[in-house]
């Protein structure tokens, strides 16, 4: 076959394919969205499911607190919800969801009178390794509690560009649109917030 | 080298990353700069370790209790429509009632319409006649594509269903 045969209604049948299949595969949670918004709770609750780990996860490195990390993934989703019409589903649910949540642990944060003395408490025995085994020893262990203890320390800004790239294993460009900020701005919060848990490590490790 | 002469750890951090920089080649001859690095390079480490906790097993079913109690989304836009149109229309109705000159000049714009919407349905008829005479096989063919390109752009708004948010 003639390569430089030119058939326009056959190519443009075919770009229109193409366009729809390359939009397919990258936009998961697009049925889901859709089906929520017309009513179907199930679809809702799907979306909920798979994004339940980050939020909450998000949520408690923010609040360090179990009681209002749950409250506020509870408002953030119902939030979601409300606001599914408004929604722009190009755009990645999770990360709409995760910005959400921020907000609303930053708005907690601000009505805090209190901050430092109430937060290191609840965090030793709740946020566990990524690696669940036999062999993670208990020095291996208490290392870790004292990185959690640690970054607890730390201010909300450092505690969510850390939680978000390392613990979430987030791109940059992702977290950018979570914390509304620009993407080459990112690198410069990881080093300066990784530099302050450094010392504050540097500082715990007894002499 | 003193510590004195060691770069700005973030000059240092922004270097690394690109891979070259006047800041890493003295990080690789300085022992101050080399183990800044190291002890970076090790809490990298560590940190990738970390994992999210698991949200609480009532957290799913919380939400959706308090879900089930809204209005479906599409209703909730329905809802906050509607109000828009009825007073959009009032305040339209109303200037319009209100004022007697703009109810005539109403009038006489729609009786304008009637008047030249004759006149222009049938010149446009009478062009599209002379088009087809003179060239049927390029207008037919445009008017295929055009078809083709409406059904399939169709066929995408149905699969997909209303999309609120570009209402």
């Amino acid at each position: 076959m003639n390569a430089l045969t030119f058939d326009p209604i056959g190519d443009i049948a075919q770009a229109i394919g193409s366009l729809m299949a390359e939009e397919a595969p990258t936009l998961p949670w697009k049925a889901d969205v859709l089906a929520a918004r017309r009513g179907d709770p199930n679809a809702f609750e799907a979306l909920v499911r798979s994004v339940q780990r980050a939020v909450y996860g998000l949520a408690l490195r923010l609040l360090n607190s179990e009681a209002e990390a749950a409250e506020v993934s509870q408002e953030a989703f119902l939030r979601a919800y409300q606001n599914l019409h408004r929604y722009d589903e190009s755009r990645p649910f999770d990360l709409w969801v995760m910005a959400i949540t921020r907000n609303l642990c930053l708005d907690l944060l601000r009505r805090r009178t209190k901050m430092r003395t109430e937060e290191l408490e609840p965090m030793k025995e709740v946020l566990p390794s990524g690696e669940i085994s036999l062999e993670d020893g208990a020095i291996a262990r208490q290392e870790r509690q004292s990185l959690e203890e640690a970054m607890t320390t730390l201010s909300a800004e450092d505690r969510e560009v850390l939680a978000l790239y390392y613990v979430q294993k987030r791109t940059t460009k992702e977290i950018a649109q979570i914390l509304g900020c620009a993407p080459g701005t990112i690198m410069a919060r990881l080093f300066r917030a990784r530099e302050k848990l450094r010392k504050k490590m540097t500082t715990e490790e007894p002499t | 080298m003193t510590p004195n002469q060691c770069p700005d750890l973030e000059v240092l951090f922004t270097e690394l990353e690109a891979g070259e920089g006047s800041a890493l080649d003295h990080a690789a001859t300085c022992a101050l700069c080399s183990a800044v690095l190291e002890d970076h390079r090790q809490l990298e480490k560590d940190l990738y370790r970390l994992a999210d906790p698991l949200p609480p097993p009532t957290l799913v079913a919380n939400v959706m209790a308090r879900v089930a109690t809204e209005p479906t989304p599409l209703r909730r836009e329905l809802w906050a429509g509607i109000p828009i149109l009825v007073a959009s229309l009032g305040v339209g109705l109303g200037l319009l009632i209100t004022n007697d000159q703009a109810l005539s000049q109403l009038g006489a714009a729609l009786a304008a319409l009637v008047m030249d919407g004759k006149g222009l349905l049938q010149g446009l008829a009478s062009g599209a006649n002379a088009l087809w005479s003179t060239a049927a096989g390029p207008v037919a063919a445009i008017l295929i594509i055009l078809l083709i390109v409406s059904l399939s752009g169709l066929k995408r708004l149905v699969g997909d269903g209303p999309n609120p948010s570009q209402a």
